[in-house]
């Protein structure tokens, strides 16, 4: 098999159509900003100064209640999964207008309440020096109080949803992880970075991405990987010179620096963007993530979505069209039935029938195939034929 | 960002001028430097070097000199310093770029402020270093062309000798 792939370059038509149709819509929509349901919270991205601002008015407002009444209390949006809603129209896991109370008098919630009040006095202290830390630095500014980092995570994401604002904004970041490498520039404070010249591993995505600004690119499509491996093909095989175009890669789950520097790049650009995960439940669920946001930070979805991403493969139609030989795929376990069948019932599947059809699919043949699996017809059967011609075709969902 | 349409249906994007009014000072001067040094030739078509050409000329004019101008004149002691530590670098690296402020920073060599008389002093001297460099480069190629005509015997040793004399003055 290896000896049937195509060497030359492809015309990728297909993606130069959809090209072509988001530079004249996003030209078009550059100035419509989304228009969040009536019933949902709305989160702001915000500067330094205004996330200070928020801030001081807290904290006032906290000072007027103790004074007033000698009871304070905070009140923020329930992060409860019975509060989040699916925006049909906009695509996007969203907040509901759901309030919770959390009391400083009360013995359940004394503790919640000052390691709160400690993860807001630590991102004080980084808006005003202008730094970011880590989650990481953040638990170990106080670890007996925190106990155990999932607190002072929870908490992070407490005070940003408090302040109605992304965790961005707060200058409290999650280690950097993801990588990206193709046709662009981008400056990081006043240094220039070429992504074309950074070798195979490309550039490690900033967490601190209000210090990143695109300066010039020339790409027609972005590409988003699940898997590091795959990146590496790319990368050696400098796919972007022969189909312009910006690659990227969380190496796995989507994480928040991957995904809000995906949605800035495809919307300040125009550009359309394609995923290429694992034909596997774990591989879809990523692509949704980056689709539509992930219920743990439904508030934030506006700001981390990227709604028009296609999902280009491993599709589960493509197992038997491309043959992928049976020794390539594996059984599906109880876990995978599951878990394809939770996507099942999710509505923005339930929406794309093409996707509902491959899912099924996926059910009925009870196999799972990782992007790996196309090595089997060489090494760069991947890079020269799979996505060329599927980007040709047009074959994605 | 500012878009510019290829031959073959594919676009080049800019970041926008009016994005650059936030930038710090000096970074129009290094954006502009950086894409004609490292981007163009990657543009295979001429119209699109030629309007990209053109943008970076606009991005000069409208916003990187202007900028620069604006704390140059300007009475803030600090906000001058800094920049002049950015043109100072700058003008080490790369003269052409900072040639327009020439005259401002001649100005400011006057100022009572010693921080900033050393800073303008020192790229005054770039300026200086450039403009030697530059005559010198004239005279090594006169000097080449007396060489072969002595050699061919068109000039006298002495006309040679003097012409040899000039380009060592220089050079020292």
């Amino acid at each position: 098999m290896s000896s049937k792939i195509k060497q030359e370059k492809w015309d990728i038509r297909a993606a130069k159509k959809l090209f072509q149709e988001s530079l004249k819509n996003g030209l078009e929509e550059n100035k419509k900003q989304i228009k969040l349901p009536e019933h949902t919270v709305k989160i702001d991205e915000l500067s330094r100064e205004l996330t200070l601002d928020r801030i001081h008015n807290l904290t006032d407002s906290l000072i007027e209640m103790i004074y007033e009444t000698g009871r304070p209390a905070i009140r923020l949006p329930s992060r409860t999964s019975a509060n989040i809603i699916w925006d049909e129209k906009n695509d996007l896991l969203l907040l509901g207008q759901q309030i919770m109370e959390k009391q400083f008098h009360s013995l359940a919630s004394v503790a919640d309440i000052t390691r709160l009040m400690k993860v807001l006095e630590k991102i004080n202290e980084l808006l005003l020096k202008d730094l970011h830390a880590t989650k990481r630095e953040i638990f170990y500014s106080a670890v007996q109080l925190f106990g155990d980092q999932k607190n002072s995570d929870k908490c992070i994401e407490d005070v940003a949803t408090m302040l109605y604002t992304t965790r961005n904004s707060t200058h409290i970041v999650a280690s950097a992880k993801g990588s990206c490498i193709g046709r662009l520039r981008i400056r990081d404070k006043n240094d220039i970075i070429d992504l074309e010249g950074l070798g195979s591993g490309g550039w490690t995505i900033s967490p601190m991405l209000d210090n990143i600004e695109i300066i010039e690119s020339d790409a027609e499509f972005i590409l988003v990987l699940e898997k590091d491996a795959a990146m590496i093909r790319l990368a050696e095989a400098r796919f972007w010179r022969k189909y312009p175009c910006i690659i990227l890669t969380a190496k796995g789950a989507a994480d928040i620096a991957t995904r809000m520097f995906l949605r800035r790049i495809s919307k300040e650009l125009k550009l359309p963007v394609f995923s290429l995960v694992d034909s596997d439940p774990y591989g879809h669920y990523i692509h949704s993530v980056y689709l539509r946001g992930s219920k743990r930070l439904s508030y934030e979805s506006p700001f981390l979505a990227t709604p028009d991403i296609k999902l280009l493969g491993v599709l589960t139609r493509d197992l038997e069209k491309y043959k992928i030989p049976n020794d390539c795929r594996i059984p599906m376990n109880q876990t995978d039935i599951k878990r394809t069948k939770e996507l099942l019932n999710e509505g923005f599947v339930k929406k794309n029938k093409e996707w509902e059809t491959d899912l099924k699919l996926a059910l009925k043949l009870k196999v799972k195939a990782e992007i790996q699996a196309l090595s089997a017809f060489g090494f760069e059967f991947l890079t020269d034929q799979y996505i060329p011609e599927k980007l040709s075709t047009g074959d994605w969902i | 960002m500012k878009i510019f349409n290829k031959k073959d249906g594919g676009i080049v994007q800019l970041t926008d001028k009016e994005k650059m009014k936030e930038w710090p000072i000096e970074l129009p001067l290094i954006f502009i430097e950086y894409i004609r040094n490292n981007q163009l030739k990657t543009y295979e078509d001429s119209k699109l070097k030629k309007d990209i050409e053109q943008y970076l000329d606009e991005v000069l004019e409208d916003i990187a000199i202007p900028g620069l101008i604006k704390v140059l004149d300007g009475d803030d002691f600090e906000e001058t310093n800094k920049a002049l530590v950015r043109i100072d670098e700058l003008a080490k690296k790369k003269i052409d770029l900072v040639k327009p402020i020439k005259p401002y920073v001649e100005k400011l060599v006057k100022k009572d402020n010693k921080e900033i008389r050393k800073l303008s002093n020192s790229i005054l001297e770039s300026f200086a270093k450039a403009e030697r460099r530059k005559k010198l480069a004239e005279k090594r190629k006169i000097m080449q062309e007396r060489e072969k005509e002595f050699l061919a015997g068109k000039i006298s040793g002495e006309e040679y000798a003097n012409a040899r004399k000039e380009y060592l003055i220089l050079k020292e």
